[in-house]
């Protein structure tokens, strides 16, 4: 009979020890699988919300700009730059940006902001602002007379929950406050009654200011109030200008929603008396994974020389980068430790195992069977073993994952407070079906394949005498 | 003993009249450039950078050291900015925006209008006579005039930015030559010189500074009296936060 015929047979002769020992690597590889795919996914969508709404994947910028950001530092806007930049082949378009600083002030409050031109149209294609626009706030006052209706129990409850956010479209607020689909046409309506903001967006050359939700709150401003910003301008000007509330945002990352400040591009260049000059110009891709990404930017640098400076997404965001660097190297300890347990756990079945079975080896190796075929049905038993258990857990996690893709993990309030402090948004992301499957997948079937050595050590030592007494 | 003692009574008001001595020349040369009683000057400030250069016009009116406006004529964009200074407290006015902004104290090492002269340095916060102690150190020629050296170091409580300075006055006319300014752990800062010596509304005075801070390589920034009058009858109303916004 062939080993693996022999193996398979060997298996289901004990089922239960099969089955034990197969469920300690579907542990193994079920919680390496979800804790993977919920770092990795909480680390990606951290870095989709700075770089979709912020950074962007690759800048232009005066060389100077970077280390030093004052207004001096800018360049001109030329047909020929933008030319050069969009021949590349990875190059989808050009997006205009004037970044500085201002102070923020509406009536007595004031602080300090970071003021962003964009280009009303283009902007849509990175940082889709208009779509941030706030649709929806769940006031004090909005819940109250949303529950004085008549509406589900479930409804109640949640609202106070969220009591405070506002959302920028339907479908998180739905998400959010977990309306049903069957009582969408009904409550939405309310919502949009008593809950509903009126947002507009601004066009090229509108005097007119987008501002985040939160700093919103803090200068205490509605759409139609002004704002108005002071600082310094190109070449030590003054920069001072009266502007209108247009909307308001709602930004995922916290820390920008507290001190962002819109403007038109060509209105914010006249503020900063910097009439056809950019802080940056943010390149658009057609193709944003990893090595594109590097490609794109090692042509971009060497067809533009001084005086410009591109710049790469990890450049931008280097402490993000780095602090979600450490974070990551805890989390493989972690799985490190996960292992270890997991290690022993198997190689603790495979013990047991080759005690249980020692008069089986001898009888058999007695009646002429080679050792070194009985060794190799030993190793073809633990990889099905090894097979099963990852299988089985791979379709474990996969539902799990699938599922938390599609809804991430909203923190409970008083955590989000937290998180929100330092910068992040309260959300737990799963990452989707990719590399990481693999490596884990590799890495528990390595744990196997060592802990059968211990069966085939121990099967070319015996002695077929003392065997057969155990 | 008797003759130490007599010694001692003898030579100890005299290091003080060797002090005060210091004192009434930097005084003197400080009423020169601000008039004893209030003036009103138009000037012309060139701010001189590695890669551009700009220049604004304004025009200042003083009264004591208590009260002081500026105003801003030139460049368009800037025009009609103004600053006021009460006591200790100052204020600036941007027509633009049409608000009145106070300046806290923190901002007054800032530099004005991107200019490398400090708020505390065009509104006179700090008193050159009052807020430092005077001793003369010795004499040098500067630009063929012979200067006092004196050292100025700021007193305890004064509300300055430097720890001392060195200004060299014209012993004849009582014309401030040059100036080197050093921060609290005796570092120069800056280097103020005083040049095209001339009449000004009957008075020998600078009429242009040069302002050249030390640790940035090619910063300058010139200030160009055009008129100046001495001691004009000025009234306390014309320093007020109404005026500042109608000042012309």
């Amino acid at each position: 009979m062939k080993n693996y015929k022999m193996a398979w047979r060997n298996l289901w002769r004990n089922r239960r020890r099969t089955i034990i020992t197969a469920s300690s690597v579907l542990f193994a590889v079920f919680f390496a699988l979800l804790m993977r795919s919920l770092q990795l996914g909480t680390y990606d969508s951290m870095y989709k919300n700075i770089i979709e709404s912020y950074s962007g994947y690759i800048q232009v910028q005066d060389e100077e700009f970077w280390e030093n950001k004052i207004v001096d530092n800018v360049f001109e806007d030329t047909e020929e730059l933008r030319g050069d930049i969009i021949e590349d082949t990875n190059v989808e378009d050009v997006i205009p940006r004037f970044e500085s600083f201002a102070l923020a002030s509406s009536g007595s409050r004031s602080k300090g902001v970071i003021v962003m031109g964009i280009d009303p149209q283009k902007e849509k294609l990175l940082s889709d602002v208009e779509d941030k626009l706030v649709k929806y706030r769940l006031t004090d006052e909005a819940i109250s007379t949303i529950k004085s209706e008549d509406i589900p129990d479930y409804l109640v409850k949640n609202m106070d929950l969220f009591n405070g956010n506002s959302y920028s479209s339907d479908g998180s607020l739905q998400t959010d406050l977990g309306i049903k689909d069957k009582d969408v046409a009904t409550l939405m309506p309310l919502f949009k009654k008593y809950a509903g903001v009126d947002n507009g967006y601004f066009s090229t050359g509108d005097n007119e200011v987008l501002v985040g939700d939160r700093l919103s709150q803090y200068l205490e401003l509605v759409k139609g109030d002004t704002l108005i910003l002071v600082g310094q301008a190109y070449h030590g000007h003054t920069a001072a200008g009266k502007y209108v509330i247009a909307g308001i945002v709602k930004i995922p990352n916290p820390d920008i929603e507290n001190k962002i400040v819109y403007l038109p591009v060509d209105v914010c260049q006249n503020l900063y008396y910097a009439n056809g000059m950019l802080t940056s110009m943010v390149v658009h891709l057609k193709d944003n994974n990893d090595d594109a990404i590097d490609n794109t930017m090692n042509r971009l640098a060497s067809s533009l020389d001084s005086p410009y400076r591109v710049l790469g997404w990890k450049e931008m965001n280097e402490t993000l980068v780095q602090q979600l660097d450490a974070d990551n190297k805890s989390g493989i300890i972690m799985i490190g430790i996960l292992y270890l347990v997991i290690a022993f756990g198997v190689f603790g079945t495979v013990l047991m195992m080759t005690a249980e079975r020692r008069r089986e080896f001898g009888v058999i190796i007695a009646i002429g069977m080679q050792k070194t075929k009985m060794a190799m049905v030993m190793v073809y038993e633990m990889l099905y073993i090894g097979l099963l258990g990852i299988l089985a857990g791979v379709a474990i996690a996969l539902p799990s994952i699938i599922y938390g893709y599609h809804h991430p993990i909203h923190f409970p309030s008083k955590f989000a407070k937290m998180w929100e402090d330092y910068g992040f948004e309260p959300v737990m992301a799963f990452q989707w079906i990719d590399k990481y499957f693999l490596s884990q997948s590799i890495v528990v079937a390595i744990i196997v394949l060592v802990a059968v050595i211990y069966p085939v050590v121990k099967i070319r030592k015996m002695k077929e005498v003392n065997a057969l007494k155990a | 003993m008797k003759t130490l003692i007599t010694l001692v009574l003898i030579l100890y008001p005299l290091s003080f009249i060797k002090a005060q001595d210091a004192s009434e020349i930097v005084k003197r040369a400080n009423d020169k450039i601000n008039g004893e009683e209030s003036s009103y000057s138009e000037m012309k400030m060139t701010i001189i950078r590695p890669e551009w250069q700009r220049t604004l016009e304004l025009k200042n009116w003083t009264k004591g050291t208590e009260y002081a406006l500026s105003l801003i004529t030139a460049p368009a964009r800037d025009k009609g900015q103004s600053f006021l200074k009460r006591g200790s407290e100052m204020w600036n006015w941007n027509p633009t925006i049409s608000r009145m902004i106070k300046l806290p104290p923190s901002m007054m090492s800032q530099g004005w209008m991107g200019s490398d002269y400090t708020n505390d340095d065009i509104l006179k916060e700090s008193s050159v006579v009052e807020d430092y102690t005077h001793e003369i150190t010795g004499e040098d020629e500067i630009e063929g005039r012979l200067c006092y050296r004196i050292k100025m170091t700021a007193r305890e409580d004064a509300p300055v930015i430097w720890g001392y300075q060195i200004r060299w006055i014209d012993k004849e006319n009582y014309l401030f030559m040059k100036a080197e300014l050093y921060d609290e752990d005796g570092y120069l800062v800056r280097t103020e010189l005083g040049k095209n010596i001339k009449i000004m509304d009957g008075r020998l005075i600078p009429s242009v500074l040069e302002l050249i801070p030390e640790d940035e390589e090619g910063y300058k920034t010139i200030v160009e009296i055009e008129e100046i009058k001495f001691n004009i009858s000025i009234d306390d109303n014309f320093f007020s936060q109404q005026n500042l916004k109608r000042v012309r």
